[in-house]
């Protein structure tokens, strides 16, 4: 077999569809070609996605490997409860809900309309005379 | 009843002569849309795989194989039957993946950056193993295909496309230019410079396992 006869078989080669006899010459040529055995090297980094047909597992993470190991040794394994995301949201409103009768029973609601409270005389506020201030207020001193 | 009796077809679908796909075609564009599911099933395996080729996320290659499906389903009508359905379908594949590695930045940064140990320990195979061992090697190895992607994607689009098609896809220069809207001169000078890169680029990455094997 000669350099160009190897460069051809590269791909038969990884996709063993060579015969044993051409198999052979293949690996012997490439046993005493440095050339076509660097050429080969090189070819083999990309081949895995040229030239295979299936993909190996990629490993599983770390968060999936240990629910399965507890599974495999027979231990009691439990599956973290999910919140519903529904129920998140009725326990919102419910809080809400509490939240605002709470205030609205707290507050005393007036028995006098709007305008008895605007004309009715107020206990804080003081009607003062003409002479104001007074000599006895905080400033007619 | 008719799942009944669906589950008994498939059950039984051996028996059943393979409808070739024009009939499938022809029965999808009447507006039976089961029979574009059946097309889809007898060519999802080879769609998804050429998607891997581009991308090693299999969740994305299977998300561009179902936006291939949809793209072909919408366009099953301007189908013409001179060319069989398969290549068909594959060039749609073929754009759609090109148009995603258009959008992606492409990284040649990382193709020296940091290695695994199980990518240290397949690149220091790949310089000692025999041949033999290295082919019985890449199909245990997850980190040999991961390496492959890392250097591919160091490659510009248009380079790993003609690539992936030629050498993966065993398509003619004039297929790959009629797929792609290019000249076959183009696909030539693309194809010669594109294997020149991807050897400087593997030659990059050992050296760079070689140090962090010495280190």
């Amino acid at each position: 077999m000669n350099c160009f006869e190897a460069r051809q078989d590269f791909r038969s080669f990884w996709r063993k569809e060579l015969s044993a006899e051409r198999r052979g010459a293949f690996v012997a040529h490439l046993a005493e070609c440095a050339k076509c055995d660097a050429a080969f090297r090189t070819f083999a980094l990309t081949a895995p996605v040229f030239h295979s047909d299936v993909e190996p597992a990629r490993p599983m993470l770390l968060a999936a490997r240990v629910p399965a190991a507890a599974r495999r040794e027979g231990r009691a394994y439990r599956e973290p409860r999910r919140v519903q995301a529904w129920l998140s949201i009725a326990a919102v409103v419910a809080l809400f809900i509490t939240g605002a009768s709470a205030a609205y029973i707290s507050v005393e609601t007036p028995d006098e309309t709007l305008s008895e409270a605007i004309h009715q005389p107020s206990q804080f506020v003081e009607v003062v005379s003409a002479d104001f201030p007074q000599a006895n207020s905080d400033f007619g001193q | 009843m008719r799942m009944a009796s669906l589950a008994l077809a498939r059950r039984f679908r051996w028996s059943a002569a393979v409808r070739p796909d024009e009939e499938l075609i022809a029965d999808a564009l009447g507006g039976q849309t089961e029979a574009f599911s059946e097309l889809s099933l007898r060519h999802r395996q080879r769609v998804e795989r050429l998607c891997q080729r581009f991308f090693s996320d299999q969740e994305i290659a299977r998300d561009l194989a179902q936006e291939a499906f949809l793209k072909a389903f919408a366009a099953l009508a301007t189908y013409r039957a001179e060319m069989p359905f398969g290549a068909w379908l594959r060039a749609i594949v073929v754009n759609v993946c090109y148009d995603e590695l258009r959008r992606r930045k492409r990284r040649p940064e990382e193709l020296v950056g940091d290695f695994s140990e199980p990518e240290l320990g397949w690149m220091q195979l790949v310089s000692t193993a025999t041949p033999e061992e290295l082919v019985a090697e890449a199909e245990e190895r997850r980190e040999s295909h991961d390496l492959a992607h890392r250097l591919l994607d160091s490659l510009k689009p248009e380079d790993r496309m003609v690539l992936v098609l030629k050498d993966s896809e065993d398509l003619g220069v004039a297929e790959i230019a009629a797929m792609m809207g290019w000249s076959e001169a183009k696909v030539k000078i693309r194809a010669f410079r594109a294997r020149q890169v991807l050897r400087k680029q593997a030659e990059r990455m050992m050296s760079a396992g070689r140090a962090r094997v010495a280190k």
